[in-house]
């Protein structure tokens, strides 16, 4: 007569899971003034909202896990998104032998246990899924915000060469802004 | 082609038509089609069908009809697409007015096949091209001018045959093709396409081909563009869209390397025609696309950027015609300058050029 035995196997998985998006597009900048002036003005306007001068001259912004990157010169924007976590993914299996048919209590166990490899790969390969989304999310909620920002900022820079030129072509006499409307009149005595 | 056999004899011709085999019949009707002078439905059974045992080689007679029908098959074909237009362009940097036998002097315009025609030939007559172990192909390097124009048309033509398509398009005889990779770059999609070089087709034959096929080239391009509005899959349209991207990249800068500005004509008037209707907006390429594509917004937007891959390209020309337009009237290439002036304000380039910018501008996430 057989006798039934069961085999439980638990395993665990830890491993630092990762998910990133990234998108590179490029700012449209007038050339009012020579290009290294242009940058120069927009390296200025973003420095002072919050961009830090790297050695190789970009300028990062660094929002929670979205780090926002600016070649000044080529006007090249990179917003890159992360988002990482360190899991811990359980899985456990049961499975019943017998002690005089079958396979034996090692080879149950192997077998299980590579079915549980395959279970925590699965999951980990969920987890990496949620973390992809989580990071896009991020990705699209940040440009939504930064597209108003950049807007601002090549507006305000924009003005500002105006401004430049102005005074290089002759005598400026009058200057006025309206913010609502974004108009900008300068007379220059030439 | 050498052989060691002796031709299979025949009864003497009389005065009734060539006498020849069944299998040179086959390979014959196989020719005529691959020309575009058989329909596909005709011809399947042929190309589906295997010839066992393969003759060892042609008589005399065959050779003589596959030389007549390919000598006058390629040449009604490049009159027909456009050869018989009165067109202008440029010869040792001057531009030349008329039909192609006007412009292009009569050893430029011969058209001489290798060996490897005739040996496709007898492969898709004998074999059944979806189930052979004989993987005939042959090296691009090795192919005359009319050996890959021919090698175009016949890939073309088995276009509606869905299984062997694509087994031919994996071959290096087609893959390493240029003019394949100019009439449908979308044959060879993949996510790193390599388009071959393009340098060979700014001169000589190739050039004069090129200079022929530039009404039917534009034909072809506009049927893409307005075809990849009903394309669903964004893989498909991404790989579709980067093959396009880099065989128009390459033979733009090739065209500007051999001073040709002229042979990319077909490119210009292919984007004027697709703007002609107005305005449009990025749907009018990615429209079709099913869902909300892969998960990375980084991928969407490059399936979205690499639709765009004609629209992208007026970037170039437009670099040209302002260029063109700094040449002055002593400069060496003054006469090949107003030629591209002249092409660039009868496809309304600027109007085109503009309307490109916008429609690329509406993809950019953080457009200003």
């Amino acid at each position: 007569m057989s006798r039934a035995y069961r085999i439980t196997v638990k395993e665990s998985l830890t491993r630092e899971l990762k998910g990133s998006d990234e998108i590179a597009t490029k700012l449209e900048v007038l050339e009012i003034l020579p290009p290294e002036q242009m940058a120069g003005l927009l390296a200025e306007e973003l420095k002072k909202r919050g961009f830090e001068e790297q050695e190789d001259g970009t300028l990062i912004r660094t929002d929670g896990k979205v780090t926002v990157c600016i070649e000044p010169c080529t006007g090249e924007v990179t917003v890159r998104s992360e988002s990482g976590e360190t899991v811990t993914l359980e899985a456990k299996r049961d499975a019943t032998g017998y002690d005089d048919i079958g396979p034996g209590e090692k080879g149950i166990r192997e077998r299980v246990r590579e079915q549980i490899k395959q279970d925590l790969e699965k999951k980990a390969e969920r987890e990496t899924e949620r973390l992809q989304t989580q990071a896009t999310r991020g990705l699209e909620q940040k440009l939504e915000e930064l597209q108003p920002e950049l807007g601002a900022v090549i507006n305000k820079i924009t003005r500002e060469a105006l401004k430049h030129k102005a005074q290089q072509m002759g005598s400026v006499k009058e200057i006025s802004e309206d913010e609502e409307t974004g108009n900008l009149t300068i007379k220059v005595e030439v | 082609m050498t052989t060691t056999h002796e031709p299979p004899t025949h009864p003497p011709d009389s005065s009734g038509p060539p006498a020849v085999s069944k299998f040179e019949y086959n390979l014959l009707r196989i020719l005529r089609f691959l020309l575009g002078h058989m329909p596909a439905e005709q011809a399947a059974p042929l190309v589906y069908s295997r010839f066992s045992p393969r003759p060892p080689c042609l008589s005399r007679t065959c050779v003589r009809l596959v030389q007549d029908t390919l000598a006058k098959g390629l040449i009604v074909h490049l009159v027909r697409a456009g050869g018989w237009r009165r067109e202008r362009f440029l010869s040792g940097n001057q531009p030349v007015d008329g039909r192609v036998w006007d412009r292009v002097p009569l050893d430029v315009r011969r058209l001489e096949f290798g060996e490897h025609t005739l040996e496709f030939l007898l492969w898709i007559s004998a074999e059944k091209p979806t189930e052979t172990r004989d993987d005939w192909d042959a090296p691009p390097a090795e192919l005359s001018a009319a050996d890959e124009l021919f090698f175009a048309l016949a890939l073309d033509a088995l276009r509606p045959l869905p299984d062997v398509f694509p087994l031919l398009a994996a071959k290096a005889v087609f893959r390493g093709n240029p003019l394949c990779w100019l009439i449908s770059p979308g044959d060879f999609a993949a996510d790193e396409p390599i388009p071959p070089a393009f340098d060979r087709w700014l001169t000589g034959t190739r050039a004069a081909i090129l200079e022929c096929l530039q009404p039917a080239l534009t034909q072809r391009w506009v049927r893409s563009e307005r075809g990849k509005g009903q394309v669903g899959d964004w893989q498909q349209m991404r790989q579709q869209g980067r093959a396009e991207l880099a065989a128009l990249a390459a033979f733009l800068a090739a065209a500007e390397t051999a001073a040709r500005p002229d042979l990319t004509r077909f490119v210009l008037r292919s984007a004027s025609a697709v703007f002609a209707g107005g305005e449009l907006t990025p749907a009018f390429w990615t429209g079709g696309l099913q869902g909300i594509g892969p998960q990375r917004l980084a991928d969407r937007l490059d399936t979205q950027r690499a639709a765009l891959a004609l629209p992208r390209q007026l970037e170039t020309l437009q670099r040209w015609e302002q260029r063109a337009r700094s040449v002055g009237y002593f400069d060496e290439d003054y006469q090949s300058s107003q030629l591209w002036k002249a092409d660039w304000e009868a496809a309304r380039g600027d109007d085109v050029a503009a309307q490109a910018r916008r429609v690329l501008e509406q993809l950019e996430p953080l457009r200003t």
